[in-house]
This record gives C-alpha cells, sequence and structure tokens, in this order.
C-alpha cells in the first residue's frame, strides 16, 4: 500500500487495466493502478524498473497505453474516460516522458557498474557466484556494501549539471519575422531569455522589478526590443525608457573592465593551446564571471566602439607627445584609457618584472642555498664502533700464550707444504656425510616438509574460495553486534542460518572430499574453529535476550 | 661463441695466529696446515668445473689481510712456473701454480706475524674481498664468498662489517660462512641478508667434505640439492646501555642509538626528550556537608 507520505503527481480516472475498471495514479517514484472501489493497489511499478513505454496510434478507438519493463514484462492501461481520454492518456504520457529519464539513468548504471565489479574482480565473481548464486545470501546483502561507491558518487554527479553556456549567436537567432501587416514578430524561447539575462544582467534587474506587477511579460519585452538599448545606435539621450538606465550601466561596466588594465602584459602566446575539458565538461570549476561573459559577447557588439576608441587615443597622445599639449576634452571613455596608458608609464606592473628577471637569470649560476643541517655530535662515539652487539664472554689470553701460539704457527708454516692427497680420511668423510644427509645431526630443522607441498593445488584454490566466501559471510555477522536495532535482530538471525546452511552446503562436502583423498593434514581446522566461535556468540547473545526478556 | 659465465669464489680464510697456535696444541690433527689442504681442494674443485671459474684466497690475519691468490707477484713462466710443470702428477697447470703460490704467500704471512693484537680483521678482508670481486667482475654472474672463521667475532669491527654485508647485499653477492670454532652472530646475520649459507662443522678433521659438499655448488644448483636448512637468526638489537639484548626499546631520534629504559637525556649525543606521560586525573574529592 502506498505510504501516505508519496507525493501524488496525477490521477486519472476512469483507467481500465486487464477489463477492470479503476483509476491511475502517477507518484514521485512509481505509477501505480487500483480497481475501482478498493484501496489497494493491484499494478505498481517503479520508474527505474520501466524500460520504456507505448502509445497506441492516433487514430485507432482504443485509446491504450503500454508500459514495458526490464524484464520484459508489459502492462496495458486503456484510458476509457469517453470525453477526455486522449487528453488523459497524453497527459500521463508526457509526465511519463519527463520522468523516466530520471530513473533510467541510475537503474542502468547501478546494473551497470555491478557487472563492470564482477568482470574486472574474479576473486569478486567467485564470492558472487558462491554465494549468491547458491542462495547462501541474497544479492541485496551481497551488494550493500559493495555499492557504496558509487551511490556516493552518483549524487555528486547528478546535482552539478552542466551548465548550458550561451551561445554566441544568440542575439542574432532572434530573427524578426515579418507579421504580414507591417509588425516584427520575435520568437523568444525561454533559452534565448536566459542568455539574455545572463548576458545583461541590468534587463534581469528590470525584469524582476516590472514584471509581473508594472507590466506582462509580452509588454516586457515588446519594450525591450523596441527600446533603443537593444538596437545597435545606442542613442539613449532623452527617450524616458526602463532600459535607459541599463544602458548606463552597462558604460559603468565597461569603465571598470578597462581601468583593472592587462595583468601581465608578457603574455606567453604560444602557450595557449587546446585544453580538453574531462569529463562533466569542466563542471566542477566555478562557473565563470557574468562579467567576463559580458565581456565575450560584447566584445562582438562593441568592438566597433572600442577600435575607434582606441585609435582616437593614440591619434591624441602621439598628437600630445610632439606639441606637447595637454590632451583635449575627450568623452569620459578615452580620458580613462589615457590616464591608465600614463599610470602605466610611471610603475611597471611587478609581473612584467618578475618575467623579466625569470628571462635573465639562471637558478643554478646562483650560489648554492643548501639546507641548513645540523651536525651530529656524540659523546660516546665508541658505541658506533661496536653497534647493538651483545658483550660476549672475552677469552682473555695471557702474552705468554700469545708468544707460544704465535711461535708455534711460525714454525709450523715455515715448512709448509701442501699435502692434497691426505687431506680427508674416508672415515671423517663419511660421518661428514651422514651429517648432512637428511636425517642427520645437521638437517634436523628441514625435516618438516612445506604443507603446500603436500596438498594438490586444486583442493589449495578450493580452499582459498572457501575462506573467502566465509569471510564474507562471518564479516555481515559479526557487523551486526552490537544489536540495537530489530533490524540487526533480523540479520543476526538470518546471518546465523547462513553461516550454517554454509557449513552444510560447503564446508562438509569439501572435508569429505579431502578425507577420500587421503590427505591427514588438517585443512579446515582454522574455518571450523571461526564458525563455532560465531555460533558461540549467537547463543550468548540469545540467551542474554531470553533473559532480558523473561 | 657464447660467452660463457663467469662464477667468481673468493675464499677468506681466518688465520689468526693465536687461535691457530692454541688449536695446534689443543688437537693436532686439524692444524692450519690441514685447514689449508682443505681450503686448497675446494679452490681446486671449483677451478676444474669449469674453465672460466675464477678462484681468489685471502689470507685475513690480526696485522692485515693478504691476497694469497692471485698475488701480484705471479707471472706466468717465472720460476714458480717451473717447479709446477715438474711436479710429475700430471696435474692442470693452473692448479699446480695456484697451490703453489698460496703455499709460499701464507708462508710468507705467517713468518710475518707479530703477536700485536689479537682479533682478526675480518670486516676489512671482505671489505678487500669486495673490491677485488668488483674490480674482476665484467661479466660474471655469480659470485660466492667463503668466509671460513676461527677465531671470535671482533665487536669493534661491527660497523664495517655491516657496511659490507649490506654493499654485497646490493651487489647480489652470496656470503657463506664456514664456522670452526664459537657461533658468530655477524656472519649468521651475513649470511641470511645475503642468501647464502651458515654452516657450523662438528668436525673439523672433515672440513673438506663439508666444502665440497656445502659450499662449491653455486646458488642455482643449490635450489636443487637438499642443504642444512637456514638457522633462526637472532636479530635483537642490543641496548647501548647494558649490552643486553632487547625486544623493545627506546631509540633516539638524532643518534638512533638503543636504550632499555627511558632517560630524559641520550646519553650518546646529549639531546633532551620529553615524554608525555599519561594524564592522572585525580579523584575528585566530594565535599561532604556538615550538619550542624
Amino acid at each position: 500500500m502506498a505510504s501516505l507520505s508519496e507525493e501524488v503527481l496525477l490521477v486519472v480516472k476512469k483507467v481500465r487495466q486487464r477489463k477492470q475498471d479503476g483509476t491511475l495514479y502517477l507518484m514521485a517514484e512509481r505509477i501505480a493502478w487500483g480497481p475501482e472501489g478498493k484501496d489497494r493497489f493491484t499494478v505498481s511499478h517503479l520508474y527505474a524498473d520501466i524500460r520504456c513505454q507505448k502509445i497506441s496510434p492516433d487514430g485507432k478507438a482504443k485509446v491504450q497505453l503500454q508500459l514495458v519493463l526490464h524484464t520484459g514484462e508489459s502492462t496495458t492501461f486503456h484510458f476509457a474516460n469517453d470525453s477526455s481520454a486522449l487528453k488523459d492518456r497524453d497527459a500521463t504520457k508526457e509526465l511519463l516522458q519527463q520522468l523516466l529519464p530520471k530513473f533510467k539513468k541510475k537503474a542502468n548504471k547501478e546494473l551497470e557498474e555491478k557487472n563492470r565489479m564482477l568482470q574486472e574482480d574474479p576473486v569478486l565473481f567467485q564470492l558472487y557466484k558462491d554465494l549468491v548464486v547458491s542462495q547462501v545470501i541474497s544479492a541485496e546483502e551481497f551488494w550493500a556494501n559493495r555499492l557504496g561507491g558509487i551511490n556516493n558518487t552518483d549524487p555528486a554527479v547528478c546535482n552539478n549539471k552542466q551548465e548550458v553556456g550561451i551561445s554566441g549567436a544568440f542575439l542574432a537567432d532572434i530573427r524578426p519575422q515579418t507579421d504580414g501587416c507591417n509588425g516584427l514578430r520575435y520568437n523568444l524561447t525561454a533559452d534565448i531569455i536566459e542568455s539574455i539575462f545572463r548576458t545583461y544582467p541590468a534587463v534581469k534587474q528590470k525584469y524582476s522589478e516590472n514584471v509581473p506587477h508594472n507590466l506582462t511579460e509580452k509588454e516586457f519585452w515588446t519594450r525591450f526590443f523596441q527600446s533603443h538599448y537593444f538596437h545597435r545606435d545606442r542613442i539613449n539621450t532623452g527617450t524616458q525608457d526602463i532600459f535607459s538606465e541599463c544602458a548606463k550601466q552597462d558604460e559603468k561596466g565597461l569603465k571598470s573592465l578597462v581601468i583593472q588594465g592587462v595583468k601581465n602584459p608578457l603574455v606567453d602566446l604560444l602557450s595557449l593551446e587546446d585544453k580538453t575539458l574531462d569529463e562533466g565538461y569542466g563542471i566542477c570549476t566555478t562557473l565563470p564571471s557574468t562579467s567576463n561573459a559580458n565581456k565575450t559577447v560584447k566584445e562582438s557588439s562593441n568592438s566597433a566602439i572600442i577600435k575607434r576608441f582606441n585609435h582616437h587615443s593614440a591619434m591624441v597622445l602621439a598628437a600630445g607627445s610632439r606639441k606637447g599639449d595637454a590632451p583635449t576634452d575627450q568623452a569620459s571613455e578615452t580620458s580613462s584609457t589615457d590616464g591608465n596608458s600614463r599610470d602605466s608609464d610611471f610603475f611597471q606592473p611587478p609581473v612584467k618584472k618578475v618575467k623579466l628577471q625569470e628571462a635573465i637569470e639562471y637558478e643554478d649560476l646562483q650560489r648554492e642555498n643548501r639546507p641548513k643541517t645540523v651536525a651530529l655530535n656524540l659523546k660516546k662515539s665508541d658505541r658506533y664502533a661496536h653497534g647493538p652487539v651483545p658483550l660476549q664472554s672475552q677469552q682473555y689470553t695471557t702474552s705468554q700464550d700469545i708468544i707460544n701460539s704465535v711461535n708455534y704457527i711460525r714454525h709450523e708454516m715455515m715448512n709448509y707444504k701442501p699435502n692434497l692427497t691426505e687431506v680427508l680420511s674416508s672415515t671423517a668423510a663419511s660421518s661428514a656425510i651422514a651429517a648432512l644427509s637428511p636425517g642427520g645431526v645437521l638437517m634436523q630443522a628441514g625435516a618438516q616438509q612445506a604443507i603446500n607441498q603436500m596438498v594438490p593445488t586444486e583442493v589449495q584454490g578450493e580452499l582459498k574460495h572457501l575462506y573467502v566466501a566465509a569471510g564474507e559471510l562471518l564479516r555481515h555477522f559479526w557487523s551486526c553486534f552490537p544489536v540495537n536495532t530489530p533490524f540487526l535482530e533480523e540479520k543476526v538471525m538470518k546471518m546465523k542460518s547462513n553461516l550454517e546452511r554454509f557449513q552444510m552446503t560447503k564446508l562438509c562436502p569439501f572435508q569429505e572430499k579431502i578425507q577420500r583423498q587421503y590427505l591427514s593434514t588438517n585443512l579446515t581446522g582454522h574455518l571450523e574453529e571461526m564458525l563455532q566461535t560465531a555460533y558461540s556468540k549467537f547463543h550468548i547473545w540469545q540467551t542474554r535476550r531470553m533473559m532480558r526478556k523473561t | 661463441m657464447v660467452e660463457d659465465e663467469v662464477n667468481l669464489l673468493v675464499i677468506v680464510v681466518d688465520v689468526n695466529p693465536i687461535w691457530w697456535g692454541q688449536q695446534a696444541q689443543r688437537e693436532p690433527q686439524f692444524t692450519l696446515s690441514k685447514c689449508l689442504d682443505a681450503v686448497m681442494v675446494m679452490g681446486n674443485s671449483h677451478m676444474a668445473m669449469t674453465r672460466t671459474n675464477r678462484l681468489a684466497v685471502i689470507a685475513s690475519h690480526c696485522q692485515d689481510s693478504h691476497f694469497l691468490y692471485p698475488s701480484k707477484s705471479w707471472r706466468t713462466g717465472d720460476s714458480g712456473g717451473d717447479d709446477a710443470s715438474s711436479s710429475g702428477d700430471g696435474k692442470y697447470e693452473l692448479l699446480a701454480v695456484a697451490n703453489n703460490l698460496i703455499a709460499e704467500e701464507i708462508r710468507n704471512v705467517m713468518s710475518r706475524s707479530k703477536g700485536n693484537s689479537t682479533d682478526t680483521l675480518l670486516a676489512g678482508s671482505l671489505a678487500k674481498a669486495l673490491c677485488c670481486i668488483l674490480s674482476m667482475e665484467t661479466a660474471s654472474s655469480f659470485v660466492i664468498y667463503d668466509v671460513i672463521k676461527a677465531a671470535e667475532d671482533c665487536a669493534r669491527q661491527y660497523m664495517n662489517f655491516m657496511n659490507v654485508i649490506f654493499a654485497a647485499q646490493k651487489q647480489n653477492i652470496l656470503i657463506d660462512a664456514c664456522v670452526l670454532d664459537s657461533e658468530s652472530g655477524l656472519l649468521q646475520q651475513a649470511c641470511d641478508i645475503t642468501g647464502g649459507l651458515y654452516l657450523k662443522i662438528p668436525q673439523r678433521v672433515a672440513l673438506a667434505q663439508y666444502l665440497l659438499w656445502v659450499f662449491l655448488p653455486d646458488s642455482e644448483q643449490r635450489s636443487q640439492l637438499v642443504l642444512p636448512p637456514p638457522a633462526h637468526v637472532d636479530y635483537r638489537a642490543a641496548c647501548f646501555c647494558h649490552r643486553n639484548l632487547i625486544e623493545i626499546g627506546y631509540v633516539c631520534s638524532v643518534c638512533l642509538s638503543i636504550f632499555c629504559n627511558f632517560s630524559p637525556i641520550c646519553t650518546t649525543c646529549e639531546t633532551a626528550f620529553k615524554i608525555q606521560l599519561p594524564q592522572m586525573v585525580k579523584p575528585k574529592k566530594k565535599k561532604l556537608k556538615q550538619t550542624m
């Protein structure tokens, strides 16, 4: 039954489904149909499950809408209201058209993500096969912890919808069409209106001030197009227009841009390149300010004026420097640009200096600035000579002993002649060999054979899979503790039965199999121990719960 | 023609005269002469295995370390060579020459012995051997160095020793150790780090057998043979204050000296340290209301 808090977007009465009369409800996340008279929904589909919708052709007598789900099933609704069947159907169709795309992507993306994860990670795939396909745990539990990644990133991506930029030619697109009798017809779409607002914030301001209290939207736009502000000549003196202020604001904006000046006169044009914005077309970066947008669009419309001004200023300067006269009074724009250029003569912008400095000096030719180090000052440096070695009992030899030994050895070696035929006696050799053979005195430590040499590889592989699967189940089990909510209680009981089922279906056959192969090593001892610990913990928890209840 | 791999074997023999002198009196059937004979047998076997195998023998003495073979005075066709060719037993000439040289050199070395110091300069010998290896190394792939050790470890050579070991490890040089008398922790570490074999011989008389069985095969062949398993090496460090082996200790971050107890000043470099002890929570005294 629908929860009361669901938002109902559309209700359509007299919709038949499977030859039954009823009402169709479109909610925020699903579409549902309930038969007449009953307050239960017999048919309910989430938008995410719907693959597409189909409508019956217009000419047909029966006005129908069919929903095809991802699973392949389809549900058909017959709009039976005599008067408004077609309208109802179309309204439903349009609403669905708007809603379905929102949910579609999410569902597909999840499935795609899941598939990709399974394909990329063979261990995960094996785990999935072991646990979900053999019905030890359900698929939702399996994916519960793993899809955290995409679900976390998804909303972030969805929220930062890409901003649609302003078409540079949008003003040109508003081509007036002659209306037949001496009038002009401008077609304004929402996009164009948005572009105008973003490019000319002054217009937006005027709009918000005047519409809807003073003027209707239509009137506003009519006046806009009629005003001289819109037209190229911009002779805005005299006419009392709501847009005359906008023109003044625009001029102010332009002045401030000019005053800012150029920050880096030594712009390296060669470093400019086509940079590709990665996925999302740079949505992570902040939006460019509208003043920049202003600039790019205004450039195209104001470039002629700017060129004239610049030329004028250059001529004035040239004249000024030749004659030494003060430049004649001009429009404010030119004086500001003049002032700018004079200012720039007085102090070099710091960036330029830095750039020049960089070009002149070489880092490696300058004196080295090594990081300052502190010398190690040891008071007891003999400790370094012997290092962390324990004291060994020194054998003290008296000097007499030393002298004796040295003399003895010198005497012995004076007449040394190698006698290689009598190096080894056979008894000595055989006892040495006996000591070195397996089982001998020197070979004791290596007697144990490594376990991985005794167990065949497939058994090892199976054991690994068992460990991975058991680990996963145990993780789910242990994450339930401490059991605070009824959901965790249910989960803990379910996990215990899962563990038992796992032991029954996977572990015991494996044990029998290795016993049959006469492998005496206890390969599954540890696994059983882990399961036993889980069972005993469950048992303790259960008894405690019983005691609390009684 | 395919270039043969050159296997170089460097044998470092500890010829501490004091120890050997005492040993000769303790156990006359195994003296330095016998030891050197065994070493020669091993050297000969190594050279006989492949034409491209090479040998170097260093005697590690108390005063210095000396190359017994190859020696600077060796020139083909000198009087030494004549002796060899006239040995009459049809021996491979290289082996004969080598043996004679080794014998001559050791005689020289031992005749110069004085009883000034008692410690074998093992670290120095190893370092010399390493230099020799690196200078000889052109196309050689396997280098093994076999240390035959008689006397005890000298603690003062620790740093040099460790440096040599790490250098050998970097150069993929195996260090094997054949110990005659007392277990040597340093050599155990050396063998463990470089991947060589450490063996303390129970019967000195059978030295040649041990050398041939355990140390002659090169590293490739060793993986196919059943050889004594590596011993467990005790890597515990000793604290600088008591020279006891400890498992957990305090290390000065400036000079890296190890101590078993915390002290606010490191005694080696005199750096002051502070440790934050856990805050002691004083139990709040509840004021008892006194009723009048």
